[in-house]
């Protein structure tokens, strides 16, 4: 039988894996976002800290992933659970991609609006939420689209080291030499990435300033 | 006028960046109800003294008093009170006009009736039609953004106006236009103005008095007609760039 | 004409509203994005109504795996969903830690040594009341009773070899490591209670590093003399059919590596009848019907499934 009729046939298990992966993609994306945003914030507006943070955000992108997972393995709280380590693992991935398009979407404000904005007196507090995110967050959706599609790709690793997901299949499959098992995991997992990255960039367009 | 307190005095300020001063030993006072003109070359310090009086820059040395106190304590507070207006305007892109001009008053609480009402009275004041209040600021052209932008810049009613060059990018006939408005609305609202800009031409025609500045220094304040007559060495100067002779007649006051 | 004096707003009592204007216009936008992402982050992963189990990445396993599949929906009519070769110890027991699966098979011995990452206490017994003990106490987890047969390390030779050489122990065959080229599979060689402990034990010394090899394939090696001596397991099927012969653990270096499930506390709690299901399988398989099952597999390459059957069936267990 071809993969499509196996993935009916066991659609129990495929729906199982494939929530297992939205919830290693979710969780890390969540995370990345809330602590990646402000860190973009805080650079863009504070000249000197921009270069270190970005820098130290990219050497963790440099690490090769599986070896990230191994170096965390034998950490005592996160190594005894592997979802733990691996959602761990793909926040610290999603963080560059979130920190750089947060930077650059506020970088990116019209320095005459907030000049005006400032002028007419609006708190910081009130600019930031009332014009610089809004007028960013087209480009920030950008960043978290890339995250979250990178994170798909990474979650698919992760089962090696025992955290689920649709990995799992492929892994499985690659051992026992089935290719149905392989296409049952690989293709939810490339389709989650396609619609994530078709449907946040529709939200993007749609929040674009005009 | 009696001997009242000056709308804003600038009392021996300083300011520098990273150690080159960009305006020394400022000391000037701004009447209420004048259109007072910084003019100046650029690279004189006109954009800087404007933006201490808002606070956007803070003094390295002496005192800047709006109402008669110092302008340093709340900040945010100071600024609500003053109108500011500059040559790129800085409209929100993602705003439209309605809530462009509303925003200050929004921000300090009005109904929203009221609102609806001042936009619409300062709409007519500025010459643009009531059905612009749905437009966003790419859909207009320049003129009519920096109608907006004086119009936001008028919303709370403050009692004093800094304008930075704001028809400086604009076409030749809409400047004119404005200029003339200006004048028009100036007569009405006696608002306290403080206008940048390098255009003896646009500082005769709408300054009550011209203050010069060369280098980060105030070199003369003088009324338009004395500022033609004058034989100061910088006025002289400046008079001369822009082929303006004593014969010419200050356009002040003509419509 | 405007009357501004009307609309004289004083500057000194500023109030600053908690009426702002929102910010970007699809204020709907907002409202659902948040639930997205509650719904994505409460995506973790449960099943009351199924028992899922899993197995290691090796045939053993996972016709182990298929008995206790068949047996629990044969006596406990539950629903049941296989994992099978999930690739190894530590795959498997983040797996059922976390409740991906509810019941896998392990070894004692494995469970102590790498997963407890403690010492075998003693004897067979000792050593399933050490892990049982310890599963329950501080991993929510807990053993059924053990299949019955021993699947220790066994480490074996031609059979040619041991009859012309007349050695049956590892202590006689240490003199003779110089002489040979030993494969291993990458746990044995990994793990606390493999290579380093046996070879500081038993003073082996092989001519040149062994040689790392998947397990399926080290039985031919041994075979086709690449290699002379070879870890592989007590139950391998191919040992009786390739004849090989298996050295004596004379100095008891290998703990015991009884066969056993590992079940969720929480499962048992919500199916008792899967223990009962697991009960009926204590002690049903000897060291060599392991070795047949094994065989029927990997050797005559027969479908897990119906081999498993049969067995059972054989055996009384099931219809």
């Amino acid at each position: 039988m071809n993969f499509i009729q196996y993935i009916l046939q066991n659609r129990g298990q495929v729906l199982e894996l494939t929530l297992e992966h939205l919830w290693l993609v979710g969780v890390s994306t969540l995370l990345a976002t809330v602590m990646g945003v402000p860190m973009g914030i805080a650079i863009a507006h504070r000249r000197g800290l921009d270069k270190p943070v970005l820098a130290g955000a990219n050497i963790i992108q440099t690490i090769p992933s599986l070896a990230l997972f191994g170096f965390l393995l034998p950490v005592p709280w996160l190594g005894a659970r592997a979802d733990r380590l691996a959602i761990l693992a793909l926040t610290l991935y999603a963080l560059l991609p979130v920190i750089r398009n947060t930077y650059t979407g506020i970088r990116g404000v019209d320095p005459a609006v907030v000049e005006a904005g400032r002028g007419m007196g609006l708190t910081e507090s009130q600019l930031l939420f009332q014009v610089e995110l809004p007028l960013a967050v087209s480009v920030i959706l950008s960043g978290v689209r890339v995250a979250i599609v990178i994170s798909v790709g990474l979650a698919t690793i992760a089962a090696a080291i025992g955290a689920g997901g649709l990995g799992e299949f492929i892994f499985r499959g690659l051992a026992m030499v089935n290719n149905q098992l392989i296409l049952a995991g690989a293709i939810p997992a490339a389709l989650l990435a396609l619609s994530a990255d078709v449907g946040v960039g529709w939200l993007e367009r749609r929040l674009r300033p005009r | 006028m009696l001997d009242e307190v000056p709308a804003i005095q600038f009392r021996d300020v300083a300011y520098s960046v990273r150690g080159v001063p960009v305006i020394s030993g400022l000391n000037l006072r701004v009447r209420r109800g004048e259109t007072l003109v910084l003019l100046g070359r650029s690279g004189s310090g006109k954009t800087t003294a404007l933006k201490l009086v808002n606070r956007l820059l803070t003094p390295s040395a002496g005192e800047v008093r709006v109402n008669g106190v110092a302008n340093g304590q709340d900040v945010v507070r100071l600024r609500r009170g003053i109108g500011y207006v500059i040559q790129e305007v800085g409209l929100f892109p993602h705003f439209s006009v309605e809530r462009n001009i509303g925003l200050v008053p929004r921000i300090e609480g009005w109904p929203e009736a009221k609102i609806r009402a001042r936009v619409a009275e300062l709409l007519r004041a500025v010459g643009l039609e009531a059905k612009i209040t749905s437009r966003y600021p790419h859909e207009l052209s320049g003129g009519q953004r920096q109608r907006v932008g004086v119009a936001r810049a008028l919303a709370a009613d403050p009692a004093i106006l800094l304008m930075d060059e704001p028809f400086g990018a604009l076409d030749p006939l809409t400047r004119d236009e404005l200029q003339r408005e200006f004048l028009s609305l100036q007569q009405r609202l006696h608002k306290t103005v403080v206008f940048v800009t390098h255009d003896l031409r646009e500082a005769l025609r709408l300054g009550t008095r011209i203050a010069l500045m060369e280098a980060g220094r105030l070199v003369s304040v003088l009324s338009p007609e004395e500022f033609l007559r004058s034989t100061e060495p910088w006025v002289l100067a400046y008079v001369r760039a822009f082929g303006e002779g004593p014969q010419s007649s200050a356009i002040r006051g003509s419509l | 004409m405007m009357n501004h004096r009307q609309r004289k707003v004083s500057v000194a009592p500023v109030r600053v509203s908690g009426k702002t204007p929102c910010g970007p216009q699809p204020n709907s936008i907002v409202p659902v994005l948040t639930i997205a992402i509650l719904l994505l982050t409460s995506c973790s992963p449960s099943h009351s109504n199924r028992i899922v189990i899993g197995s290691k990445n090796f045939t053993e396993s996972m016709i182990l795996g298929e008995v206790m599949a068949q047996e629990i929906e044969a006596r406990a009519h539950l629903k049941v969903e296989r994992r099978f070769y999930l690739a190894g110890t530590y795959i498997c027991h983040q797996a059922i830690l976390a409740g991906r699966i509810d019941v896998y098979p392990e070894y004692t011995g494995t469970a102590v040594t790498a997963i407890l990452k403690s010492k075998p206490s003693g004897d067979r017994a000792a050593v399933y009341g050490q892990v049982k003990s310890e599963y329950e106490h501080h991993l929510e987890l807990t053993l059924g009773p053990a299949f019955g047969f021993n699947d220790t390390f066994a480490m074996e030779i031609r059979g040619e070899d041991a009859r012309r050489l007349n050695i049956r122990t590892l202590s006689q065959a240490a003199a003779l490591t110089p002489q040979w080229r030993a494969g291993f599979g990458y746990e044995f060689m990994e793990r606390p209670d493999g290579y380093r402990g046996l070879a500081t034990v038993y003073g082996l010394h092989f001519a040149g590093p062994p040689r790392i090899m998947d397990l399926g394939l080290l039985a031919r090696a041994l075979q086709n003399h690449q290699i002379d001596l070879a870890a592989g397991n007590a139950t391998d099927g191919l040992i009786p059919a390739l004849d090989l012969f298996v050295l004596e653990d004379d100095r008891h270096y290998f703990p015991p590596y009884e066969a056993v499930p590992v079940i969720r506390l929480q499962t048992l709690r919500q199916h008792p009848e899967v223990a009962s299901a697991l009960a009926e399988l204590a002690d049903k398989i000897s060291d060599e019907e392991m070795q047949r099952l094994n065989f029927a597999v990997d050797g005559q390459r027969r479908d897990v499934q119906q081999v498993v059957r049969e067995f059972l069936q054989k055996k009384g267990l099931i219809q």
